[in-house]
């Protein structure tokens, strides 16, 4: 990992087109400021692996296990009240 | 192929995949939607379809062109949630092009968990938007938003 010491109102430049600077330090907490083209993801990392993880449970669906879900759900229609 | 023009009017042109699900399957290129970038841990991964599950059945499976075992289950989330909003929306508009509204169409991933499927829960915070119209699509993530990425969707 590379480490990098900056002051308040400085930046880091990531490739061409990202830029990241420091705005503002409050006790613990820091306020950070981004700029990145639409095509790059910038998420706070637990929310990022939150749905990353919950892609990769998602992507292991078996059929049977949705044909149970498909009946279950005809089944819950055709109870329903009209 | 008959080079004559009467006999083959212009179709699109159609690649065969091969699926897990499905087995080998004809798709016509005007199908593939592009996630640019991918869905979050399959970045490399863009050109999906969509395959309904069958009649009556709201489901539908989201096929990976580039990869056979990957699909997802998605659902439109009005069947999860009937007053599901995703937020501003502008940026993405603009990311996907989007000229008409109608065009766009917003699903969820469901998680179904393997032998316990009443357990499915539904991928609120991480909704897919595709727009119909030119079939670009972005797996858009709701950071500030009260809904969870593991939402139950049949009572327990």
């Amino acid at each position: 990992m590379l480490i990098l010491t900056r002051k308040i109102g400085e930046g880091i430049i990531l490739g061409d087109d990202i830029r990241i600077a420091i705005l503002e330090i409050r006790g613990k907490q820091i306020r950070i400021g981004i700029e990145a083209p639409p095509n790059i993801v910038v998420l706070r990392e637990e929310i990022y692996q939150r749905i990353q993880e919950e892609n990769l449970r998602a992507a292991g669906v078996r059929d049977v296990d949705l044909k149970e879900i498909a009946n279950i759900w005809k089944q819950k229609k055709e109870n329903e009240p009209r | 192929m008959s080079l004559d023009k009467q006999k083959t009017p212009v179709e699109p042109v159609s690649t065969t995949i091969a699926t897990k699900h499905f087995g080998e399957i004809v798709v016509r290129e005007d199908q593939i939607i592009t996630f640019t970038p991918g869905l979050l841990g399959f970045s490399d991964l863009h050109r999906y379809i969509l395959i309904e599950h069958g009649q009556d059945s709201p489901f539908l499976w989201l096929q990976c062109v580039d990869d056979a075992a990957l699909a997802f289950v998605v659902i439109d989330p009005v069947y999860v949630l009937s007053d599901y909003q995703i937020g501003p929306i502008n940026g993405v508009k603009k990311e996907l092009d989007v000229r008409n509204l109608q065009d766009l169409k917003v699903l969820v991933i469901l998680t179904i968990p393997s032998g316990r499927p009443r357990e499915m829960t539904a991928n609120l915070m991480g909704p897919l938007l595709v727009n119909l119209a030119n079939r670009r699509g972005k797996q858009l993530i709701l950071e500030n938003s009260p809904y969870s990425h593991k939402h139950p969707v049949l009572p327990g």
